[in-house]
């Protein structure tokens, strides 16, 4: 739902990288989980690497854009500079988790979703 | 050259519609003013704030009540670059 309070509150956008690997996975359902818990609000990382208008001028006035990168590879990240946009960046394998062998499991989502958002809030 | 307000119609949205006829009226261009406002319609433009603006379906403004002047801008820009 978008807001509508013309610029004058916080919003906090979240992207979540949905690579091929487990640690994409585990990127979606961080995100899902933050979104779950008002941290923010998800929207499409992948709208904003094909350069989609809309998605480029909210992440440009929104109070924090937050990027959740799957691996070291940070595309999230370097979708962000390309553009010149300010953002706060998280990465799963920064969480015990190891590309491609990981089992990415509820409880492992759900905690690593809560140090984030921990991180988030500070 | 399409004009679309995006927003649920409240009244930062009705506000810059009428900026938006207003710099369309000034600057005489041949535009259409379209008000979105569907939710889902906004959302798949990738709109996350309203009121935006977008002119032929390429989002300008995101969360700002566009002056006058500030909506001219964009039109000339894009009347510009139709010639």
């Amino acid at each position: 739902m978008p807001c509508k309070c013309d610029g004058t509150c916080e919003t906090t956008l979240i992207y979540a990288c949905s690579g091929a690997a487990n640690t994409g996975l585990l990127a979606d359902q961080v995100m899902r989980i933050l979104s779950r818990n008002k941290v923010g609000s998800s929207t499409c990382l992948a709208a904003m690497g094909a350069d989609l208008s809309g998605f480029l001028e909210s992440a440009r006035n929104a109070t924090r854009n937050i990027v959740l990168d799957g691996c070291k590879v940070s595309c999230g990240k370097r979708i962000f500079e390309k553009n010149g946009l300010a953002y706060q960046h998280y990465v799963m394998t920064d969480y015990d988790v190891e590309k491609g062998k990981t089992p990415i499991t509820g409880d492992l989502t759900e905690a690593v979703a809560e140090r984030i958002e921990g991180l988030v809030k500070a | 050259m399409k004009v679309q307000i995006l927003g649920s119609g409240c009244p930062k949205c009705k506000l810059l519609e009428q900026h938006a006829r207003e710099a369309v009226a000034e600057l005489g261009v041949d535009a259409e003013i379209v008000k979105v406002t569907n939710t889902d319609d906004i959302m798949e433009m990738g709109v996350m704030m309203t009121p935006a603006l977008a002119i032929d379906g390429e989002v300008k403004s995101v969360g700002k009540v566009l002056t006058k002047d500030q909506v001219a801008s964009y039109l000339k820009v894009v009347k510009f670059h139709a010639l």
